[in-house]
């Protein structure tokens, strides 16, 4: 299994060909500030369609902060978020962008079942999208059960399938392994590829294995900076270690 | 086939309502006050009938004094003071809970991720709590069957307006609850800075009770006190525009604060818009003022004949008071004249000439202390009566004009000797546990 995501993953991603119509998003110079603090100093990339790529840094290096920005959550200081080149308000943005946080815990008195299937119905999917995500997450057990009740790996699965849940065309995801032992892990990243379809998704992970697995792009952030982006051999490139690199190395060498 | 939009929009509108009112019944803090609640209303209720039978024992043999036996007053403004206590001081704990929870638990950056804008999710969820709110009718619902069941009298137009009042001030509370935990970082936050508005208006109505000048004005306009205005039978445009507006300028500042990704400076504009907008709507109302006295014994109108002649007056009627506002003469012309002719009379100016600084035990100095002045197209007249027909005959008298007044029935009364002690059971088990059970099912169910 581990090896289809490697067939699956990074290594045969062809980013470079693709043209403007290629590109998901943009985003420009975005910089926050926290009093003194800078969070975010100039960041600029951009998403291709189709991708997942990986938010990669240490704790503290600004990865939510940015994922609230592009979604407009938390305001920025300066810079912008366009779509096949033109600007995007904040009203606009719910229309293709969603971020599912890593600390939410919606309606947290009500049922699963409830809570999954108003989303659900919110984003117009039909019952068995609902059945689909139930079973490959393995929630039927705690459907019942209402959500702070449930340990933190149900948790992070429920969020989980309230992000797959949307319809939106790019997915940001704050650490979507958090929490997840091996065997779920690579659960989960089968599951994310078979519904990603022709959406592309930002995953903001700190686990580097997962994110070697499953990414096909990655971009560090380190400080509030993007030192790097790249496929993982771009990377080991970029950093003088060659093709053959790992995201160990490749992120050693760059924060 | 596609939906339209406009009725992909209303489905899930209708589904995060359905969603804010499991979220609300799902509260323990709502059923706790639905159960307090009915203990409060069931003990005032008893409380009120007791005192009103003793009353009406002694009524009974003489009729002046069974026509001061009114259930509005002897019964049902007790009652639902009941009402205000829960609205004060128990509705701010669940209504901050509409956008406490989600914010607390990350929710609501999922919510502001749906299809709505923050009016759209702010207007549905005062919606759900006003909703969920009139679970709490059924106290008071129980209150008028047993009244009715004594053999009690029930005017609907007066408690009809009663209700009106708690409804405008529960809906201005909710909306104050709703900013508060808009702009708190915590509930217990948003709980203390919701009471601090609640409370310090009940503590702002009291210190103006017996006031007069700028306290006697901002207490009447107090929340406590708008509310007060409702408990009389007079129903007044100004007072509803008052609550409305406050409601409206609390939501509003919840929808303009509600956004966590809008800039500072910009919420800042937007919010002196909305006050600086709103804040012209009572101001407004003052200018045309609406009045209806809906009580059933017509405590704030004259004569018809004499309202009809007092409308006539084409010039300035000027009556100057030398009394003190803590003057019990003083409440009495208010109530009984003065509120009236404001009401009725095109152009008048009321003067208070005596310095309520001074007190009412220092007024010995002044020679004019109790005497009314009146003036009126250059004729000039003075009594110390403050009875409501010797007052009329002045004004007609400079006016040059005779009215006769036309016969109208008068008020009887509803004097009642009746128990409600076995009403008890009702109010103290019945109702609590019948919320208790709501509770509890909620849980289960939802």
């Amino acid at each position: 299994m581990d090896g289809d995501f490697h067939r699956l993953g990074h290594r045969d991603f062809k980013a470079v060909p693709l043209g403007p119509h290629g590109k998901q998003c943009s985003v420009e110079g975005f910089c926050k500030r926290f009093g003194a603090y800078h969070a975010l100093s100039d960041v600029s990339f951009t998403l291709f369609a189709g991708e997942i790529a990986g938010l990669i840094g240490p704790n503290g290096a600004g990865k939510s902060t940015l994922l609230e920005c592009m979604t407009g959550l938390l305001p920025v200081d300066a810079g912008t978020i366009s779509r096949q080149g033109r600007e995007i308000t904040l009203a606009e943005r719910r229309r293709f962008l969603w971020y599912q946080p890593d600390d939410a815990l919606p309606f947290a008195r009500q049922r699963v079942r409830a809570i999954l299937s108003f989303f659900r119905r919110m984003h117009g999917r039909d019952g068995r999208d609902f059945e689909e995500l139930v079973t490959g997450l393995e929630l039927a057990p705690v459907l019942a059960k209402s959500l702070h009740t449930l340990s933190k790996g149900y948790r992070r699965r429920v969020l989980l399938a309230l992000a797959l849940l949307s319809r939106q065309s790019l997915l940001l995801l704050d650490e979507p392994f958090d929490g997840f032992d091996l065997r779920q892990s690579l659960m989960v990243m089968d599951l994310l590829r078979r519904w990603k379809k022709d959406r592309t998704m930002l995953l903001s992970i700190h686990q580097l294995s997962e994110a070697e697995k499953i990414c096909d792009r990655f971009l560090l952030l380190d400080q509030g900076r993007i030192p790097a982006i790249g496929t993982l051999e771009e990377l080991g490139m970029q950093a003088g270690l060659g093709k053959r690199a790992t995201l160990e190395e490749v992120f050693l060498a760059f924060t | 086939m596609p939906l339209p939009k406009g009725s992909v929009c209303l489905r899930q509108a209708r589904l995060l309502l359905q969603q804010e009112i499991c979220g609300l019944l799902l509260a323990p803090a709502l059923w706790i006050m639905l159960i307090i609640l009915s203990l409060l209303v069931g003990y005032s209720f008893i409380q009120a009938v007791d005192l009103f039978s003793q009353a009406s024992r002694t009524a009974l043999s003489f009729p002046e004094m069974a026509r001061g036996m009114n259930p509005l007053d002897g019964i049902f403004v007790p009652t639902f003071g009941a009402y205000y206590l829960a609205e004060t001081l128990l509705l701010p704990f669940v209504a901050i809970r509409l956008i406490g929870t989600d914010k607390q638990s990350g929710a609501l950056k999922l919510l502001l991720q749906l299809p709505f804008s923050p009016f759209s999710l702010c207007g549905l969820k005062i919606t759900a709590m006003v909703l969920v709110w009139l679970l709490s009718l059924l106290p008071a619902a129980v209150v008028l069957l047993q009244w009715h069941l004594l053999g009690g009298h029930i005017f609907f137009p007066e408690v009809a307006l009663l209700f009106t009042g708690h409804a405008l001030y529960s809906l201005t509370i909710i909306a104050i609850a709703m900013f508060a935990a808009t702009i708190s970082g915590s509930l217990p936050t948003a709980a203390m800075f919701c009471l601090s508005i609640t409370l310090g208006s009940w503590v702002l109505d009291f210190a103006a009770t017996g006031q007069g000048g700028l306290l006697a004005i901002i207490g009447h306009f107090s929340l406590a006190g708008m509310l007060h205005q409702f408990e009389n039978g007079l129903l007044t445009t100004g007072y509803v525009a008052s609550f409305l507006s406050i409601a409206l300028v609390f939501f509003l500042l919840s929808v303009v604060w509600l956004h966590p990704g809008k800039r500072l400076r910009n919420k800042l504009a937007a919010s002196l818009l909305v006050v600086a907008v709103i804040a012209s709507v009572p101001a407004l109302s003052t200018f045309l003022p609406g009045y209806r006295d809906v009580s059933e014994n017509r405590r704030h109108s004259l004569n018809p004949v004499d309202s009809h002649a007092l409308a006539q007056l084409d010039k300035p009627l000027i009556i100057t008071v030398h009394l003190n506002a803590r003057d019990s003469r003083l409440l009495d012309l208010e109530s009984d004249m003065l509120a009236k002719l404001r009401r009725i009379v095109p152009d008048l100016q009321i003067q208070y000439a005596v310095d309520n600084s001074t007190g009412l035990f220092s007024a010995g100095g002044d020679d004019k202390y109790g005497l009314i002045e009146y003036e009126y197209d250059g004729h000039h007249d003075e009594s110390y009566s403050n009875s409501r027909e010797e007052i009329l005959s002045i004004i007609y008298k400079l006016a040059g004009i005779t009215v006769v007044a036309e016969p109208v029935p008068n008020y009887p009364g509803y004097p009642l000797v009746a128990d409600a002690g076995a009403s008890r059971w009702l109010f103290y088990l019945v109702l609590p546990l019948l919320f208790l059970c709501g509770g509890l099912y909620s849980g289960k169910r939802l």
